[in-house]
């Protein structure tokens, strides 16, 4: 199985980053991992990413619930900063929230791929690699 | 020639006649000349003429003179005054004699005294001209017209005027007049038929001029050789006549079209006579009504008749003329209200002798009445005691007349609303509507008959209230005034506001609950699965510094789920029940008090406190909610206190309306409201990155101002500071 080049992780939880990591590397689902605490600090680091002409995470897990800048206000940003020449990131959305205006909301961005219920599973991981080879 | 034979035809002759000698002796006399002329009783026969007659004119002694010398002398007729003032008629005539004509020398003397006769005469032709009645003559056999001085005056043609038939007959006046006299003195000529007729004349000058004119006829051999009559004047007479015939007839005619009954009641002869009407009225037949007074009597309504006779006893008796309205009753068994009417008359002795009278039926009339107090009983009842304000409004907007609840819903009295005009104490933002609604009411505009609009209690307070107007018209048509009703919805209209904003309340708090659930839910979540995850891992974990990693990590995440639950709480019992614990607070007090409290965390940042509050600003508050807000507030400025700058706060309050409000500026980091704005009193909402940033102060704060009806608000400039305003209501 090809595993993804570069994941980030965007969540204010700490624990939930630290499992979530934990269960990356059990799957060995990507090679590397970026961590962001939230939304802002997630947008100004994949500015830099962008500017330095790196490469950009091939998958993002968004967190919703997170200060300063939440997911969807993140969401919003990003999309306007995405520069033509950028490949394709899949974003998926990973949230305690069962809030069904919050499953409803999700629609509205494209970039979203799916919702993810908290906590992160390796089926959704191997999942998700599943999806993102065969695209 | 003095025979006995003679002397006896002379002696008993009919005439006044005296025989004298030429010395004027008696030779002898009738004795009705005795009787009449002489003076003395006895025999005169010798004695001289004068010596005994009566006192004569000096012409009859010339004449008498001139008799015994030769000259015959006739006087028809003479009026004499005698020297003692007596009026005298005389007429007499002489004749001389002769020894050889009649056997003697002197005279034979016809004396008579027509004085009497004389006067009836002329007392006649007084009396003709005073009556207007002249006298006129038709002599067939010479047609000849002779008219007497009253006759030509009534004409009005000169005395010396000398008429024939034919212009007699063009007097009357063209047309039926000239018409019918034609014809009645032809008849009268043909069949000797007298006449009696009224007409008109024309006379000379031109006047019209009623008159009656009476022919008789003198026949001779069955024919007619004269006609003889009179000619009156009656021209006064006839136009009071005709004048009182019209007047009369117009009677008639009102009566009936009046449906007035007249009635004669002849006291002499104890005869009461009806008019039709009076039948009519009274429902019976003229023919049932044998006994006058019995039968109508009978009509009358038992509780009415004692006082209805004893008025017409007190009528016929001349005291009092009858006055009366009284009820009958029909044969059909139905009442009819009667009005009567009487007047009695009284002989030249001031016995009354007659009654006249008129009746009519006033059925309608007091039925109506009746309908009308009713309905006025009713409206006026219904107006006083009507549950809603009701009013008569004159066209220029006028109280003329109020109820009670009027009165009440204003707050006004009776007297103080009826100085005053409506528009007075009308709201001046519906005085336009008002007035337009005015002008639909007075045009009859039947579709806008309900106004809402607002008044001005007497002590100052908004009355709503809801008016309908009916226009009520004069006899001429205009407008009289308007019957106004009204309703007073303001305790509706509050309760509509209140339950407006209850409805306001539940829905945001109701909102609140439900993000507030989810909230809760993500929360508890998050926690749940970050233990069941730290868990699974600590199972399948061998390396032993990882294990002591993951068992902090489930202490950390447990005391991360009682903080939250903690925090709940608190919400929990925020949105339970304030408004009942609300109190009195003094603003300044608690500011000083939290001050003290966190008079270390002042010190330690070397922050400025400015306090600008009146010592009479209260508010009313649960007073554990008013520390907490103002604990957290100030907090908040310590925490989020800008790096570059030493922290100033300066809290100030004034008043707004029936709030205060309390104002807390700092000179922070501030936050950008375009990003955040929507979200800054969410729950765990946090926008700084501080190690103790929770995001649940503020909405704890928002939600106990709000609990207490208060308002909580923010302005904010990043990098310049941020006012926390808050209103709570004035106590």
């Amino acid at each position: 199985m090809k595993k993804v080049e570069t994941c980030c992780i965007i969540d204010d939880d700490p624990i939930f980053v630290y499992g979530t990591k934990r269960i990356i590397k059990e799957v060995d689902f990507a090679k590397s991992i970026i961590v962001y605490n939230n939304g802002q600090d997630a947008l100004d680091g994949l500015m830099k990413i962008c500017i330095a002409n790196e490469p950009l995470p091939d998958v993002i897990f968004l967190d919703l619930n997170m200060p300063i800048l939440n997911g969807w206000q993140f969401l919003d940003e990003f999309k306007d900063c995405r520069s033509p020449k950028s490949k394709k990131i899949v974003i998926y959305i990973i949230s305690s929230s069962v809030d069904p205006r919050d499953l409803e909301r999700v629609k509205n961005y494209k970039q979203v791929d799916t919702y993810i219920l908290k906590p992160i599973t390796p089926d959704d991981l191997a999942k998700i690699l599943g999806a993102t080879v065969e695209s | 020639m003095k025979t006995l034979a003679v002397d006896f035809l002379l002696k008993e002759s009919p005439n006044a006649i005296a025989i004298v000698d030429t010395k004027l002796n008696y030779i002898s006399y009738s004795n009705q000349w005795q009787e009449k002329f002489s003076l003395s009783k006895t025999d005169n026969v010798n004695n001289n003429l004068f010596d005994s007659i009566i006192e004569t004119p000096i012409f009859f002694k010339n004449a008498v003179n001139y008799g015994v010398e030769g000259k015959e002398h006739t006087n028809h007729g003479q009026k004499f005054i005698l020297p003692n003032g007596k009026l005298q008629w005389l007429k007499w005539k002489i004749i001389p004699s002769t020894i050889e004509r009649h056997g003697f020398d002197g005279a034979i003397i016809f004396l008579e005294d027509i004085t009497v006769e004389q006067k009836e005469i002329e007392l006649l032709h007084k009396a003709e001209e005073v009556a207007r009645i002249g006298c006129w003559e038709l002599d067939l056999l010479n047609n000849t017209v002779y008219w007497t001085k009253t006759t030509k005056d009534i004409h009005e043609v000169n005395h010396d005027f000398v008429p024939n038939l034919e212009e007699g007959i063009n007097f009357y006046k063209e047309g039926i007049y000239r018409d019918k006299i034609s014809y009645l003195v032809s008849t009268a000529i043909a069949e000797g038929k007298p006449f009696d007729t009224e007409l008109i004349i024309v006379t000379a000058k031109g006047n019209e001029v009623w008159v009656c004119a009476k022919g008789e006829v003198e026949m001779l051999h069955g024919k007619a050789i004269r006609l003889v009559g009179t000619f009156q004047d009656i021209d006064e007479r006839k136009k009071i006549e005709i004048a009182h015939q019209q007047i009369s007839e117009r009677l008639k005619i009102t009566t009936q079209t009046a449906q007035i009954g007249t009635w004669n009641y002849d006291l002499i002869s104890n005869d009461l006579k009806w008019d039709n009407e009076m039948y009519r009225i009274f429902d019976v037949k003229e023919n049932q009504f044998s006994g006058a007074f019995e039968a109508w009597s009978s009509t009358v309504h038992p509780d009415d008749k004692h006082r209805a006779i004893l008025a017409t006893k007190e009528a016929i008796d001349g005291i009092k003329d009858f006055d009366e309205e009284f009820r009958i009753v029909l044969q059909n068994g139905s009442i009819r209200h009667i009005k009567g009417l009487s007047k009695t008359i009284k002989g030249i002795n001031g016995k009354p002798i007659k009654m006249t009278g008129a009746n009519w039926d006033i059925t309608e009339l007091r039925s109506t009445e009746f309908k009308l107090a009713r309905s006025t009983k009713s409206f006026t009842e219904t107006f006083e005691h009507s549950a809603i304000g009701m009013a008569l409004v004159s066209p220029d907007l006028k109280w003329l007349k109020v109820n009670k609840s009027l009165c009440q819903s204003l707050g006004y009295s009776e007297e103080e609303l009826l100085k005053i005009n409506s528009t007075d104490i009308t709201h001046p933002d519906d005085l336009l509507g008002s007035h337009s609604y005015k002008n639909k009411v007075i045009e009859g505009d039947k579709v806008n008959l309900q106004f809402q609009k607002r008044y001005f209690h007497k002590n100052g307070h908004i009355v709503h209230a809801v008016i309908g107007a009916t226009p009520v018209k004069d006899i001429n048509g205009n407008l009289s005034h308007v019957i106004t009703q009204f309703l007073d919805i303001t305790s509706r209209i509050e309760s509509q506001n209140k339950l407006e904003t209850l409805v306001e309340v539940t829905k945001s708090q109701n909102e609140s609950l439900t993000n507030f659930a989810h909230i809760v839910s993500h929360n508890l979540r998050s926690h749940s699965t970050n233990m069941t995850m730290l868990t699974k891992f600590l199972n399948e974990e061998e390396d032993e510094d990882e294990r002591k990693n993951l068992n902090r990590m489930i202490t950390s995440a447990t005391e991360s789920l009682s903080e939250t639950i903690a925090h709940l709480n608190d919400v929990v019992q925020v949105k339970t029940g304030a408004l009942e614990n609300l109190q009195s607070i003094s603003i300044l007090n608690t500011i000083n008090q939290i001050t003290k409290s966190i008079n270390g965390l002042l010190e330690e940042q070397k922050a400025t406190l400015t306090i600008d509050i009146s010592k009479s600003h209260f508010v009313n508050a649960v007073p554990a909610y008013l520390e907490s807000i103002f604990l957290n507030i100030l907090t908040n400025a310590l925490k989020y206190s800008s790096p570059k700058r030493t922290p100033s706060i300066e809290i100030k309050s004034r008043i707004k309306k029936d709030n205060i409000l309390i104002t807390f500026t700092d000179n922070g980091q501030g936050i950008d409201l375009n990003k955040h704005g929507d979200k800054i009193f969410g729950m765990y909402k946090t926008f700084h990155k501080h190690k103790d940033a929770k995001g649940i102060g503020l909405f704890i704060t928002k939600n106990q101002i709000e609990a207490m009806s208060g308002i909580i608000s923010i302005e904010s400039t990043v990098d310049i500071g941020t006012t926390i305003l808050i209103e709570l209501k004035q106590s």
